[in-house]
């Protein structure tokens, strides 16, 4: 079953088995006098049950009727992996680059990852764009920062 | 009764000074921003901005820093309704109806109804304020750890599943959002829960990384799968005549806005997260109460007119135990109560009579306060609307650059960020799978206090559960819930009530 | 021309990077002072309050910024990273010598240079001024009469006044029973509404309504008595040999060069002496105690050893 009805629910059946699992470290104290450990043991079961009755009740749907094919797990992706990493790489380098380069370069790196051609536009709009934000966020908000190595 | 509007009148007079109407202004701008910006909430503008009251007056100062806290509440809406990111943690009901009636073109109507539905309601709310604060306060004191277990319960069971659909998925979602908010220290026996030793984790998740990655990233994520011929285009050109509300969208907007003021008036008292609840409840009521439940999820304005109003009152009644019992019940009037103190002003029960002119000058100072921004936000609404004009490809990096940032200022933490990408990864996720956001955010906000709740009840009776059902209020709630979880089979059993289309099963 | 683009702009970072911030003419930019802990509580107040008046003696900006976080261990894992050049400090209050006992955290007090101690807030129990208790031998009386019976509110459990309240018990011989609230503002509402019997708690917690007459201080565990309230006695006087508060002052990482901590030092010394701030602190009924550097590391190790004992304690229950 590739569906992606059944790969989530078995995503959520291995969720709440691992917050069971994982909770059964914690003291779990007695039904009057609850430790840290009770309530995610409980809701760590409850979800796993929950998750098997969910998967119960497709394999039920499934042999019922002729189902149409069910669409695949995961949706057509696009840019959106190169678009994610973009963010992910800016936000790593956040602290030692400091708020107005990091603007600046997220900006067109994701200028350019949806497609825009023209560099003139792209590092118009970036550079618009950090040096806007760094005024109204660093300046008028008086909002810290991080400075990274320029120290702005 | 009299004497408090003879006082009213006075404090008309210290609110209306030049001076006073200047901070009034200053404090809707820097809310109304402060609300737009997603992340940066009333709590960092007021923080913020504590500094620059030193030299003024205590009444200057607290008509400022109110403003922007009522302020924010306007302009949440905004990005919510544009670009489904939720400005502030009470819009994320807004998102839901909102974004679709903007994507329909009928963003202007959205944020237009917003401002005169904030407006109302913050309207209304001031009056109870003055005059049912001492006993809205005390009614709040009676509530102890057994009546916010039940109340909580009751809160969850009924508006878990919210947003219609799959009544088993959503309940998934909820325990998801049950189980995230266990993350960190264990409020009753500060044992780290799930933190694998991590320092950033024993703060817990951040509940504003988890609203706007469900809502905001992850709808850009969905955007950015499409080719790039549609990311050249806008999301919609809205024409002139679709910029303001119809009489139409205002008659049907009417009864939600009381409504919502009523609810959110309410819930607002409280302690806790209570404009989130208090958006919750009304969208559940609206929907319940429409004549076309269907169309909530696709963009009723009745979806966006009550939550937004709901939110506004709870706001305002929110200052009820801030001034009178002088305890803050929501981080940002903890806030105010510390600029409250540093200016010299202990609010509590001194307040009204040690201190007048400052009470009831804040009080008419929030009336002039939302009359400002009814002025400020209705003008803008064309101007927002347009900006759904910007082709999507320069605008989805735009609203990336906006998240990143204003998640930061939450708690100058580039964990938020991490936990904000990760989130909207997976809300991309559940998109695709049709799995709710809503349940799961309900859940992290009521399930921490839910289970302390519950733990300190216990405590206190020595473990006699004896105690949720032996004090009334908390009685009360219980059997609401029960109440409210036998309609369903009743209605099976008796055939009451209306034959629901969408087929929701009893649990 | 995208490649000479590149070069440019690697070599102007590459120059930008390799000019190095003289030691010698401290601070050479603004001053932060971390908060472990959200926006408003009593440490904010104070310290935003400070920060306001040093910046004239500093010749730059003092900037307060909020960390919070695991009870504040996410803010104090931070400064103990940060470079130790004076120019990022912490607010060191009692928890940095309870923290590292409950869970294990990447610091203690010795990852830190005391700087000064600016305030000390008496801890104290509050009791409805309606309760039937008129006196603390009434109040011990009953809880000897009745173990486990009393209830008394904190704002967190493992938190300062939780365990100065662990510490009352086993002072007084008596034993209570510890309900654990999210903040004293909780705590204080709920002993409002009579949910529980009394509240450990530290100013300004609940000190309005003391002033109003709805609640009553029951037990005050400081040296002294309160200039606020001169008429309630401290434990002391009435046979309990305890004392306990909290302390709340300024910390810089290990490493700081003396100099810079002496400047860090005096400068503060003279904002708490501005006559804005004291009024500011009276104001908030918050009891200002200097305390110089080594005075201030004496005091946190002693902590550090007493808070290990308590914590132990409440583990093994």
């Amino acid at each position: 079953m590739r569906s992606k009805d059944a790969v989530g629910g078995v995503v959520m059946l291995l969720f709440g088995v691992l917050t069971g699992a994982l909770s059964l470290q914690l003291p779990l104290g007695t039904f009057r006098a609850p430790g840290s450990g009770l309530f995610p043991f409980a809701l760590g079961a409850l979800l796993a049950l929950l998750a098997v009755l969910y998967l119960n009740s497709l394999r039920r749907r499934g042999s019922e009727a002729a189902q149409p094919a069910p669409a695949h797990w995961l949706p057509p992706l696009g840019r959106m992996p190169a678009f994610l990493a973009a963010i992910v790489a800016a936000t790593a380098l956040f602290v030692p680059l400091g708020f107005p380069v990091t603007a600046f370069v997220l900006m067109a790196a994701l200028l350019r990852i949806l497609g825009m051609k023209r560099w003139g536009a792209v590092l118009a709009i970036s550079l618009g764009t950090a040096l806007a934000s760094y005024v109204l966020f660093d300046r008028w908000l008086q909002i810290p920062l991080p400075k990274g190595w320029i120290g702005l | 009764m009299l004497e408090s509007l003879q006082y009213l009148l006075t404090g008309f007079g210290v609110a209306t000074t030049p001076e006073n109407l200047f901070y009034c202004l200053m404090g809707a701008i820097v809310g109304t921003l402060v609300g737009i910006l997603p992340g940066l909430g009333p709590i960092a503008g007021i923080a913020l901005l504590i500094p620059a009251t030193f030299n003024l007056n205590a009444t200057s100062a607290i008509i400022m820093l109110a403003g922007i806290y009522y302020g924010a509440m306007y302009g949440g809406s905004t990005t919510s309704i544009l670009i489904n990111v939720p400005g502030e943690t009470a819009s994320v009901m807004t998102c839901i109806d909102g974004y679709q009636m903007a994507r329909k073109g009928r963003a202007g109507p959205a944020l237009a109804i917003c401002a005169i539905g904030s407006f109302v309601a913050g309207t209304i709310a001031i009056f109870g304020l003055v005059f049912l604060a001492p006993p809205l306060a005390d009614a709040a004191l009676a509530f102890g750890p057994p009546e916010f277990f039940s109340l909580m319960v009751f809160g969850f069971v009924v508006l878990s599943n919210v947003t219609g659909g799959s009544l088993l998925k959503a309940l998934m979602m909820a325990i998801v959002g049950l189980i995230i908010g266990t993350i960190g220290i264990d409020p009753v026996s500060g044992d780290p829960r799930f933190t694998f030793a991590s320092t950033a984790l024993l703060g817990g998740i951040e509940f504003v990384a988890v609203a706007i990655g469900l809502f905001g990233i992850a709808e850009v994520l969905k955007n950015v799968e499409q080719p790039i011929e549609q990311l050249e285009q806008a999301v919609l050109v809205p024409r002139l005549r679709e910029l303001f509300p119809s009489l139409r969208d205002l008659k049907d907007s009417l009864w939600p806005i009381l409504r919502g003021t009523g609810l959110g008036f309410g819930i607002g008292l409280v302690p806790g997260p209570a404009p989130v609840i208090a958006t919750y409840a009304s969208y559940m009521v609206e929907k319940r109460l429409a004549a076309h439940p269907e169309e909530f999820g696709q963009g009723a304005i009745q979806g966006v007119a009550g939550p937004e109003s709901a939110n506004n009152a709870a706001c305002q009644s929110a200052f009820i135990p801030l001034f009178v019992l002088g305890i803050p019940f929501a981080p940002p009037t903890a806030i105010l109560l510390g600029a409250f103190l540093i200016h010299g002003v202990t609010p509590g029960p001194g307040l009204i009579g040690e201190h007048p002119e400052l009470f009831w000058g804040v009080i008419a100072s929030m009336y002039v306060g939302n009359f400002i921004l009814l002025l400020l936000n209705l003008p803008f609404v064309p101007l927002f609307a347009n900006i759904l004009r910007v082709p999507k490809k320069v605008l989805l990096p735009l609203v990336i650059l906006f998240c990143f940032t204003g998640m930061y200022t939450v708690n100058n933490a580039v964990f938020d960020i991490w936990t904000m990408l990760a989130f909207g990864a997976l809300g991309w996720l559940m998109r695709h799978w049709a799995y709710e956001a809503a349940p799961l955010l309900l859940a992290l906000v009521l399930g921490p206090k839910l289970e302390v709740a519950f733990r300190q009840s216990l405590m206190i009776s020595h473990g006699d559960f004896g105690i949720f059902l032996s004090r009334p209020v908390s009685l009360a709630f219980l059997l609401a819930t029960l109440l409210f979880l036998a309609m369903p089979l009743a209605r099976k059993l008796f055939g009451v009530g209306r034959a629901r289309a969408d087929g929701g099963a009893a649990a | 021309m995208l490649r000479h683009a590149l070069v440019g702009l690697c070599l102007l970072l590459g120059c930008l990077v390799a000019i190095p911030a003289p030691a010698a003419d401290f601070p050479t930019k603004e001053v932060q002072i971390i908060i472990p802990w959200a926006a408003g509580g009593a440490t904010d107040l104070v310290f935003r309050a400070l920060a306001a008046v040093t910046a004239k003696q500093l010749g730059k900006a003092v900037v307060v910024v909020n960390k919070p976080g695991g009870g504040g261990a996410i803010g104090y894992t931070e400064v103990m990273q940060a470079r130790p050049d004076g120019h990022t400090l912490v607010t060191a209050v009692t928890p940095l010598t309870i923290l590292p006992h409950q869970a294990s955290t990447a610091f203690t007090y010795q990852n830190f240079e005391p700087i000064i101690n600016v305030v000390e807030d008496p801890a104290m129990f509050q009791v409805r001024a309606d309760s039937a208790w008129k006196s603390l031998a009434e109040f011990l009386d009953y809880a000897k009469k009745n173990p486990g019976m009393i209830t008394v509110g904190n704002s967190g459990a493992g938190g300062g006044v939780h365990l100065i309240a662990l510490a009352f018990e086993k002072a007084a011989g008596v034993k209570l029973n510890h309900i654990p609230f999210a903040g004293g503002g909780p705590s204080i509402t709920a002993l409002l509404g009579g949910h529980i019997h009394a509240v450990s708690c530290s100013p300004p917690e609940g000190i309005a309504h003391v002033k109003a007459g709805k609640l009553r201080i029951i037990a005050l565990f400081s040296e002294k008595r309160m200039e606020a309230f001169p008429a309630v006695p401290v434990v002391r006087e009435q046979g309990v040999n305890f004392t306990m508060g909290q302390w709340r002052g300024l910390a810089a990482p290990k490493g700081t060069p003396p100099d810079v901590i002496k400047k860090l030092h005096d400068a503060f010394k003279k904002g708490m002496e501005d006559p804005a701030f004291v009024k500011n602190a009276v104001d908030m009924s918050v009891h200002l105690s200097y305390m110089g550097p080594t005075e201030f590391g004496k005091v946190m190790a002693a902590d550090h050893e007493r808070y290990a004992k308590l914590v132990q304690e409440i583990k093994k229950q």
